[in-house]
């Protein structure tokens, strides 16, 4: 027996009110096409919204080096936190933009910039290859 | 909690929570991404297309949803990670494996960040203005949750359950 089922996403149910507003569209792809962006420059400039000492498990708001005796810091979580604030703020700012404006932004972004992120991330990890290297 | 069974228990217990997740996300997006990349139009023959011929769209949210939770439990493991796994894999010199680590919390954040977009993307499958978007951003997130993965079980490998 065969089916003849169709599996294209063109297949698919029409869109909920969100995934139908245009506001929306505005926000999340501000967001996700910033998102790559911003993360590769706060990581570059190191501005973590938190930082975590997971031996003494101590949080504290911004950076904070690592103290003697209490053993690392932890800058992912707040490199990432920074990099959602910041990248939902200015998909908030784009959603007050006229859409003419906001209709121009290029949707292959989205896609494109995580992947021009990757060589700086590699860069960016440089100590790890030059001690592996030695 | 901690009183009932041992501080290694809890930790792999966690462990493998986040590998469960990790692998129906694997899988959700592999079925997705080979759906949008060599569409089937039809549910049947071999496996091969029985593969790519799943109702691609009906994986978006759950695909999020996974990320997110994958990427919290990891979050969660991560306090342990560093140090208990990663200060003895620098001692004992495993500096790839470390960097490789490094580099997957990175992707995982990138992605993370691509979810909205992509939701979104899904959620509008019927409008073409999105076809090109919706595959290109499906097949980035497809490939970085590979990799994810893949660094994972290798730094499991090195160091990882009831270490």
């Amino acid at each position: 027996m065969s089916t003849t089922t169709t599996t294209t996403p063109r297949a698919a149910t029409p869109p909920s009110s969100l995934a139908a507003s245009s506001k929306f569209k505005t926000f999340v792809t501000t967001f996700s096409i910033a998102g790559p962006v911003v993360y590769c420059l706060v990581q570059y400039f190191n501005y973590p919204l938190i930082t975590f000492h997971p031996a003494t498990e101590r949080l504290v708001w911004g950076y904070e080096a690592a103290r003697s005796g209490e053993g690392p810091n932890m800058l992912w979580y707040g490199w990432t936190a920074t990099t959602i604030l910041t990248a939902a703020a200015l998909g908030i700012i784009a959603m007050m933009l006229p859409e003419r404006i906001s209709r121009k932004l290029p949707l292959a972004l989205v896609w494109i910039f995580p992947i021009l992120a990757i060589p700086y991330i590699i860069y960016s990890l440089m100590p790890w290859w030059v001690l592996a290297a030695k | 909690m901690m009183g009932l069974i041992s501080t290694n228990t809890f930790w792999t217990i966690w462990l493998f929570v986040h590998l469960i997740l990790a692998v129906g996300l694997l899988g959700a997006l592999t079925h997705q991404a080979v759906a949008v990349a060599m569409p089937a139009h039809r549910a049947a023959g071999g496996i091969v297309t029985r593969f790519r011929a799943v109702p691609a769209a009906g994986y978006a949210t759950a695909v999020c949803v996974l990320w997110v939770l994958t990427f919290i439990v990891g979050s969660f493991i991560y306090t342990k990670y560093r140090i208990y796994i990663r200060i003895p894999l620098e001692q004992t010199g495993y500096y790839k494996t470390g960097g490789f680590f490094d580099f997957k919390e990175h992707v995982a954040t990138l992605g993370l960040v691509l979810l909205p977009a992509y939701w979104y993307f899904w959620k509008n499958a019927q409008n073409p203005e999105y076809d090109n978007a919706r595959k290109g951003v499906t097949l980035v997130l497809a490939v970085m949750c590979w990799f994810l993965f893949i660094v994972g079980h290798v730094l499991n490998n090195a160091r990882g359950f009831a270490s």
